[in-house]
């Protein structure tokens, strides 16, 4: 990630020195203030699903849907997968399922931190999370259909087949790439005290 | 579609009349949970902030316009209009980014044409591979996602290139 941060923001720097100077200091402030109003929402978004998500764990409603999942969670993650991380993976999962990309955020965070807490490097389970994640099942992507309706489309649900059969075949395909590489790049056990005995 | 919309109220409806059956106090445990909403934030918020300033003057300097004029021959070899390229490349990097690039679209090419149809399938069935892997992983150390990451570009690619032709035998 930085690589491709510092490329991105050195070019564009560069570009604008030489064409347009002031247009930095302008689109770069845009960016910020777009991330404050982005981020009051999600706190919004945050603070609902947190909320709801804790009733919905006092209840033992979250374990029950983590039981339900528990084949697709064995087939995808193994069987060394621990309570702790089934649970929030199958959350984040039925989360994103729904369209609700925003509310799956706070589990998924949860479900890395429960994935390995003093790793370094990410290991296969945390790689295949977060493939599923990012090529996740939409059902129904509910802002472009709000976009097309302002936009004045008259057919705005057109592109929905191909659109869901498009999310179908990246997460098999992401799946089984993971599931091939993850047999040629095995995970090693991250040695902590190397970097001290070494100097 | 329309059953989908019943989901959520029948959630709470659910959640509610369980929390009642089983005398749990529900207000105070959905604020216990909500608590947390502004730490997440507070961890969350500088990576946004860093991605978002970066897209921005990419967008804004037209360097993504040129990188897409660039490899728009590659969209069409694969079938994807090339008009497209530059929704292609910003998507996987910023959702608000690819959501002005789309109603550009839109307003250019119309909503209903092959370009606009495959704008729409195009942002539907992907996702913002980078915000996701770096948002997930900020209260962990893990630095190094080793595959994940191309791994995602290409699936959702292969996915894309199938939806752009399911599109045009719609025709």
């Amino acid at each position: 990630m930085n690589k491709i941060w510092v490329l991105i923001l050195l070019t564009s720097c560069i570009v604008s020195a030489i064409f347009a100077p002031e247009l930095a200091i302008v689109a770069m402030t845009k960016g910020a203030n777009d991330a404050v109003k982005l981020s009051i929402s999600l706190v919004a978004i945050y603070g609902l699903w947190l909320g709801t998500l804790n009733i919905m764990d006092k209840l033992g409603l979250s374990d029950k849907i983590a039981w339900c999942m528990r084949p697709i969670m064995r087939f995808l993650f193994g069987k060394d997968l621990s309570k702790e991380s089934n649970k929030y993976v199958s959350l984040n999962m039925s989360a994103n399922f729904l369209g609700l990309g925003n509310a799956a955020t706070p589990m998924g965070i949860q479900a890395i931190n429960s994935m390995g807490e003093n790793r370094t490097t990410a290991n296969t389970q945390m790689i295949m999370f977060v493939v599923v994640s990012a090529t996740s099942l939409q059902l129904l992507p509910t802002t472009v259909i709000g976009l097309l309706i302002n936009r004045g489309s008259s057919t705005p649900t057109s592109f929905l087949i191909p659109s869901i059969v498009a999310t179908i075949i990246s997460t098999i395909v992401g799946v089984l790439l993971v599931k091939i590489l993850s047999k040629i790049f095995k995970d090693k056990p991250e040695n902590h005290q190397q970097t001290s005995s070494i100097i | 579609m329309q059953a989908t919309t019943y989901i959520i109220p029948a959630l709470f409806i659910f959640i509610l009349c369980l929390s009642i059956v089983k005398k749990q106090n529900a207000y105070q445990t959905f604020v216990e949970g909500a608590t947390g909403a502004i730490n997440l934030m507070a961890k969350v918020f500088p990576y946004l902030l860093a991605v978002m300033i970066a897209v921005e003057i990419f967008r804004q300097t037209g360097i993504s316009a040129k990188i897409a004029h660039f490899v728009a021959p590659a969209f069409n070899l694969v079938g994807i209009p090339s008009e497209l390229a530059e929704l292609v490349l910003i998507r996987p990097l910023s959702g608000a980014g690819a959501m002005a690039i789309l109603d550009n679209i839109y307003q250019t090419y119309g909503t209903d044409t092959l370009i606009g149809k495959t704008a729409s399938m195009i942002y539907g069935s992907s996702e913002t591979i980078f915000y996701i892997s770096t948002i997930y992983f900020t209260q962990s150390k893990v630095r190094n996602l080793r595959y994940a990451i191309p791994v995602a570009i290409i699936a959702t690619l292969v996915g894309v290139i199938v939806g752009a032709w399911m599109i045009r035998m719609q025709g």
